[in-house]
């Protein structure tokens, strides 16, 4: 039986929110850990399978492990699939020693976390990557939304932050692309391996300031030929792209954030379907004067 | 259906907006669901501080909390039963029900049956996405033959819910089915049971992107909506003119109206009729 | 019309008139022996009223439509017994989270399951107090009379609605369906309670927040607040919350909020418990064979005593507590295999201090075995 005592397990803490895979990331690295012959315990909280509900996975590797739970103070390497998230569980990080790897992308939180008095200010964390990553032994923020985004799919900036997290572990990069292999549905291997390498090549090509977060704007208006504006409330939008696909004039697009803007003003015609069909209430058409079109 | 006719509705002025953006998923169709009600709302001139919304759970329970008016998110499959003591109590209340396919027709399915059957004044919004979304993708009563969800991993092997057909059966005042993708067209079906004096069942066909669709690999949230067109048909097309080989199609349009008397009224002219005034 | 006041009346009956007094005018209900005639006798009187009885398609809708009516800011009432109070459990406790007034009567069968419908039970006891998931505040009042059935349904309201809690009302089929001679209070001297609603600012409203007294203002639909109700954990703004510091906080609000009000909660029958050294303890008919058997013991001799807990729950302990001090037995007396002794005897911390006499047969215990147990108990007492 291995002493805990003398040789203790490692700690990695993977937090998100619903539906960005953080799961997905703890299985990956667990069943790598697996492979490599060595004991491993995940313990989650999740189930609300919604945008904005708290995610986090610990897992725990190491010849021996007694406790799913890490305990706190404790984590060696934080990922982070949402920058508040992260922010929030910095404390669980050893304080000189841990490393901390985070999306800057800002998921803002649901009513769960939001001051509803009125006037109250978005509660939103203020602090910067830079200003955060002075508080952590190795710090690691990129704008992974961003870098999964170019690579065609938002949604595989986990496998970009899991190829961040590969360079902190001593797990040969074999391993990881087999098991990953494993994990992805096959159609989506190949934009996951290259996801996986966008990773790796933010890490390795050496250190660099820390990104700044994408906050999404409050709204951008865009005046169109004949007179209205559209406005895009990109705080709200989702990038969903039904405006997109569904404008007659096909005069919207998503923007290099997977934001909608109005591409083409001079083809709008002000019909609202964009508005209507908005799932996210993003999406507003405005006379000349910026009222709601009577 | 109405015509792309512009108005001035502006959802805003019905929302919680500091409660923004809402946490349903990208390309969710719950939200469009939500605004056709709103929109219904507004054409009826209800005003807000006479709305009141009550949800059950799950993710259509989930959409009242962003409406500014009296809202209430009860418990699982209850939303009717507790809109109905409200109704009785309040009769001066425009009252609404959000629930959802798991919701009304599963946990509540009794529930929906004897509000059909009572007739009571209230408007219930079925949100339809064929998923227990909330709970990460369960088969639901109205989810399609063959479809993969967490529950039903070799596909599904019971047979679908249709819930107008139910509704009508037990006697629903006013029953109708829009979808999401022809936002005007449901916005004008909730209005009508919204004028409708006792119980109106209204369902809207939604979609579960995030989860139904990538079970089932139905691809982005666009073609997921551009798809339910497909499994419709417009009740005022007729049975067979239109689309002879989908004769499993479901309807959509106003599907039944039943002019009973409404329970409130009912019960009021029952009692006074016994008691000498 | 002037007509006599002095009538022999049901139980169940006097529960329904005493609702109406209090000024319930709305009733769900599903029928269920032996509570039935509650909603049968509600049903004839609330359209008197200007009230509503609905009979709902079953036990959780009813439960659920009460609700529903007290959100629309009218006093509502519900009445079961065992497997539908059972049923209601889960809307129940969304009253209590959500701080809904409303009264719940449970006649109380034999059980578990179908069990014994028509005849008497105390098995109910720890189900009014845990039935719910989760940790939660409550109020049980248990009468044992029909005249203390007519007075504890005006309090069960009047609790309900200043305390802003659902309040149960416990009773047995035996005093259920007892009909006794009573005299019914003129309505004009009979207090009743409103609950507080809220009338302040609508911007900013907080819907949850402590007033000072535990007990937030409520906010009723129409009066433009257009405030959230949801059985999700909920902060002051009245929306969900799961942040650790914010649950924190409610949560011992929404736990604690009976703490100050305990003057008005507790409430307690204490028979010849000045020297009593074998204190029975007991509700419902069971405490009126209790009764009887303490002053027979005392007839004989023996210093027997009686403590009737009329509130349940909060149980008054720091009264029982008094009442028990010199006691050298707590005698504990109920129609179940023994729940109300798990509260003594946690009161009591004393190993073998505490008897129990139980049974559920749906059969009462009588006079006679209470008073053999008492003997045997009795150190001073005469065979």
């Amino acid at each position: 039986m291995a002493d805990t005592e003398t040789s203790p397990p490692t700690n990695v803490l993977i937090v998100g929110v619903g539906g960005q895979g953080v799961i997905m990331v703890s299985k990956v690295l667990a069943a790598l850990c697996q492979l490599h012959g060595l004991q491993v315990k995940q313990s989650e909280v999740h189930g609300m399978a919604k945008r904005g509900g708290s995610v986090f996975s610990h897992v725990r590797f190491g010849a021996q492990v007694w406790s799913p739970i890490i305990p706190h103070g404790e984590t060696d390497i934080l990922v982070a699939l949402e920058w508040s998230e992260g922010l929030r569980w910095l404390d669980a990080m050893r304080r000189d020693s841990g490393t901390f790897i985070a999306d800057t992308q800002q998921i803002v939180p649901p009513i769960a976390f939001r001051d509803r008095r009125p006037g109250a200010r978005s509660g939103y964390a203020p602090q910067s990557p830079a200003a955060v990553l002075e508080m952590v032994g190795t710090g690691f923020a990129l704008d992974a939304t961003r870098v999964a985004a170019g690579l065609g799919n938002t949604r595989i900036a986990n496998t970009v932050l899991l190829g961040a997290l590969s360079t902190a572990l001593p797990f040969p990069v074999e391993g990881w692309i087999s098991v990953l292999r494993d994990f992805v549905p096959p159609h989506t291997v190949a934009v996951n391996l290259k996801a996986f390498q966008a990773g790796r090549d933010w890490v390795e090509s050496g250190s660099r300031p820390a990104e700044e977060a994408a906050r999404p704007a409050g709204a951008r208006v865009a005046v169109a030929a004949r007179g209205h504006r559209l406005e895009i409330t990109e705080a709200w939008c989702k990038g969903c792209d039904i405006c997109v696909k569904m404008c007659p004039e096909r005069c919207l697009r998503l923007d290099e954030r997977g934001l909608a803007e109005l591409a083409n003003p001079a083809a709008c015609t002000g019909c609202r379907v964009c508005e209507w069909l908005c799932p996210d209430f993003a999406v507003r058409v405005l006379d000349g004067l910026g009222q709601p079109v009577a | 259906m109405d015509t792309l006719s512009l108005d001035t509705f502006d959802i805003r002025a019905y929302l919680r907006e500091d409660l923004l953006p809402h946490f349903m998923c990208p390309g969710c169709g719950h939200g469009i669901a939500l605004r056709a009600l709103l929109w219904a709302v507004h054409e009826r001139g209800i005003p807000k501080d006479r709305l009141a919304v009550v949800c059950g759970i799950g993710c259509s329970g989930r959409v009242g909390a962003y409406i500014d008016a009296n809202t209430y998110h009860t418990t699982h499959g209850r939303p009717l039963a507790f809109a109905t003591g409200l109704a009785l109590a309040r009769p001066d209340l425009e009252v609404v029900v959000i629930t959802g396919d798991g919701d009304c027709l599963a946990i509540g399915g009794n529930h929906l049956i004897h509000a059909c059957r009572r007739n009571l004044n209230m408007t219930c919004l079925m949100l339809n996405n064929e998923i227990y979304g909330m709970t990460g993708g369960q088969v639901s009563p109205t989810t399609g033959g063959g479809r993969l969800t967490s529950t039903t991993p070799y596909g599904n092997a019971e047979p679908t819910f249709d819930a107008c057909a139910l509704a009508i059966a037990a006697g629903a005042g006013f029953v109708g089915r829009g979808m999401t993708l022809q936002l005007p067209a449901l916005k004008t079906l909730i209005g009508e049971g919204l004028a409708h004096p006792g119980f109106s069942f209204i369902e809207a066909i939604s979609d579960c992107t995030e989860i139904f669709g990538r079970k089932n690999d139905l691809g982005s949230a666009p073609e997921i909506i551009l798809r339910q067109k497909s499994g419709m048909r417009p009740d005022t097309y007729g049975n067979i003119v239109d689309r002879p080989f989908q004769a499993k199609a479901m309807r959509i349009g106003v599907l039944g109206r039943n002019d009973r008397p409404e329970y409130g009224a009912a019960y009021r002219a029952a009692v006074a009729a016994r008691i000498a005034p | 019309m002037h007509m006599s006041t002095r009538q022999n009346l049901q139980g169940n009956h006097a529960c329904a008139l005493a609702a109406i007094a209090a000024g319930c005018r709305f009733y769900g209900g599903y029928p269920i022996t032996p509570s039935s005639e509650i909603a049968e006798r509600m049903s004839l009187e609330l359209p008197r009223v200007g009230g509503v009885f609905i009979q709902m398609e079953d036990e959780i809708a009813s439960m659920g439509a009460v609700i529903g009516a007290s959100m629309g800011g009218v006093k509502a009432m519900t009445a079961t017994s065992g497997p539908g109070f059972s049923l209601k459990q889960e809307n129940l406790g969304y009253a209590a989270m959500t701080e809904i007034p409303c009264v719940i009567v449970n006649v109380m069968r034999g059980g578990p399951s179908t069990g014994l419908p028509t005849r008497p039970a105390q098995g109910d006891i720890m189900q009014t107090r845990w039935g719910t998931h989760g940790d939660h505040p409550i109020i049980v009042l248990t009468p044992s009379s029909v005249r203390e059935i007519y007075a504890q349904t005006i309090r069960a309201f009047n609790l309900s609605e200043v305390l802003r809690t659902p309040v149960i009302l416990l009773y047995d089929e035996t005093i259920g369906h007892l009909v006794e001679t009573v005299d019914l209070p003129d309505p004009a001297t009979i207090e009743r309670a409103d609950r507080k609603w809220a009338t302040g600012p609508r911007e900013g409203f907080r819907p949850y927040a402590d007033p000072g007294d535990g007990i937030p203002a409520m906010a009723r639909p129409g009066d433009g607040y257009r405030s959230h109700t949801t059985g999700l954990t909920h902060a002051e703004h009245g929306f969900p919350t799961q942040n650790p510091a914010d649950v924190d906080r409610v949560m011992h609000r929404l736990l604690g909020k009976f703490d100050q009000h305990r003057d008005l909660i507790d409430s307690f029958e204490a028979l010849h418990t000045d020297d009593a050294e074998v204190l029975v303890v007991a509700i419902g008919i069971a405490a009126r064979a209790a009764g009887r058997a303490v002053r027979q013991a005392r007839a004989a001799g023996m210093r027997a005593g009686l403590f009737r807990p009329v509130t349940l729950w909060p149980f008054p302990e720091d009264s029982f507590r008094e009442h028990a001090a010199r006691a050298s037995t707590v005698l504990v007396v109920e129609m179940n295999a023994g729940q109300l002794s798990l509260e003594i005897e946690r009161l009591c911390a004393q190993p073998g201090k505490v008897a129990r006499l139980t049974r559920f047969t749906g059969e009462p215990i009588g006079p006679a075995e209470i008073l053999a147990t008492i003997q045997e108990r009795a150190r001073h007492g005469h065979a």
